[in-house]
């Protein structure tokens, strides 16, 4: 079976538990509405100094529910063991590793698609010709970081202290992304045009490209003995 | 591409965790349409053994071979694999046929939803076939875990505590589709701790104490 129709049928399989339980949108969802509320709440001034602001709260509230969705969407795998019956099939051990971060991704644009918006609206940014590059730039914000916090959900799924080593060793990692976001939103909340924050997006499809990769690679051994 | 082999051997086989030595150099061979039962005490390597021929473990030392084949070909060899492990290995949140086209999907079975309907019939499972698995009794998800491990027809196929949690009925079931297997051909090592159901199944029965083989206790 070919790595992609074998990545494809785990993140089914992960979107179909969420459709049948809404554990994880749920409980994720309403930390992220949380994060943004307080944050527009403690630290909004006045129209002028909010875009300022607003990247902040926007990219930590990412942050933090894709830091929740990933590390419950691994708990899946550890209850009953279930990972292992992925390992006893014969598919290629990296198609795990991208099949969980896709259903990651697709999880953590549902709640950007609610995060969004409620973030304009309450710190007052004007969202018309801004939206494309955004979107643009929190896809590419949210590839980088979601396949670095897989790769070591993957690594730490049998180590007790996988939520000190996600914590850990993804914050310092993906900091390089997140700041790179952070910047071009608030640049793109000041004023500028995409052409401007081009170079950014560029970082940014750096990083996902090299993420994405070292991820697919590694898996393969790390899923090999758990 | 699916690996074809009539016999699995281990030879020097050796585990270790840290400073556990879980399994100590045990040679073995088992052949194929064989039905072995290893028991002993808890601690004593049995389930080790398993995992490492189930390939989701690698031995510290020594070799195992399927046939003429090494470990190297492990994606080819475990499709011919069924293991039904001591944790069942289920998505609560599926049901027993989910989890079953699951599997099937990964194996790549073409009649998948055939030979679930088959193996639901002869496990009993029609009635909670479509709960979910977190809804089951222990017997309840063991006997879907057992449908899932037969699902692929595997050639060796590795249950470790199989009657846990199984009624007389489950547990007449399951000796069936043993013999079954054995019938057709494949390898079975069944480790237990239930003498009664061991002597059921077993053409031969073989004990462990601290990662080696020893001589049962009179």
């Amino acid at each position: 079976m070919s790595t992609l129709r074998a990545a494809l049928l785990v993140a089914l399989k992960d979107l179909q538990l969420e459709v049948r339980t809404k554990e994880i949108l749920t409980s994720t969802g309403l930390f992220a509405v949380l994060v943004v509320t307080l944050g527009s709440l403690a630290f909004y001034t006045d129209p002028v100094s909010s875009p300022n602001v607003a990247p902040g709260v926007l990219w930590i509230s990412i942050l933090f529910c894709g830091i929740l969705l990933i590390g419950r969407s691994w708990a899946l795998e550890r209850e009953n063991d279930a990972v292992f019956g992925l390992l006893l099939a014969p598919i290629p051990r990296a198609s795990i590793y991208i099949g969980k971060t896709i259903s990651a991704l697709v999880l953590l644009f549902v709640i950007e698609l609610l995060l969004v918006p409620l973030c304009l609206i309450f710190f007052q940014i004007e969202a018309s010709g801004i939206m494309l590059p955004l979107l643009a730039l929190i896809f590419l914000g949210s590839v980088g970081f979601v396949s670095t916090a897989s790769l070591f959900s993957a690594v730490g799924i049998r180590t007790r202290a996988r939520d000190l080593m996600l914590s850990v060793l993804v914050f310092p990692l993906v900091a390089p992304a997140l700041l790179a976001s952070a910047v071009a939103t608030r640049e793109l909340f000041a004023g500028a045009t995409t052409a401007e924050i081009l170079g950014w997006m560029r970082i940014l499809t750096a990083f996902d490209l090299l993420f994405v990769g070292f991820g697919v690679w590694v898996s393969r051994h790390l899923l090999s003995e758990t | 591409m699916k690996l074809d082999f009539e016999e699995v051997s281990v030879a020097g086989l050796t585990k270790s965790y840290g400073p556990t030595l879980a399994l100590a150099g045990v040679d073995l061979s088992f052949s194929a349409g064989s039905v072995t039962v290893i028991q002993g005490s808890n601690g004593s390597g049995k389930s080790t053994l398993l995992w490492l021929l189930a390939m989701l473990a690698y031995p510290t030392r020594g070799e195992i071979r399927y046939g003429k084949y090494g470990v190297s070909r492990a994606d080819g060899l475990r499709g011919r694999i069924g293991f039904v492990a001591h944790q069942l290995q289920l998505y609560p949140g599926l049901s027993g046929h989910e989890n079953l086209l699951l599997a099937a999907k990964l194996q790549n079975i073409p009649y998948a939803e055939k030979r679930a309907t088959d193996l639901c019939e002869a496990l009993s499972l029609g009635e909670y076939w479509d709960r979910p698995v977190r809804t089951y009794s222990r017997g309840q998800a063991q006997r879907v875990s057992i449908a899932r491990a037969l699902l692929h027809e595997p050639r060796l196929l590795l249950m470790d505590e199989p009657a846990t949690g199984l009624d007389a009925k489950s547990t007449a079931s399951v000796v069936g589709l043993i013999e079954q297997e054995k019938q057709d051909g494949a390898i079975v090592i069944v480790v237990t701790h239930e003498a009664k159901f061991a002597s059921q199944v077993a053409d031969r029965v073989l004990h462990m104490d601290r990662g080696r083989l020893v001589e049962p206790e009179a």
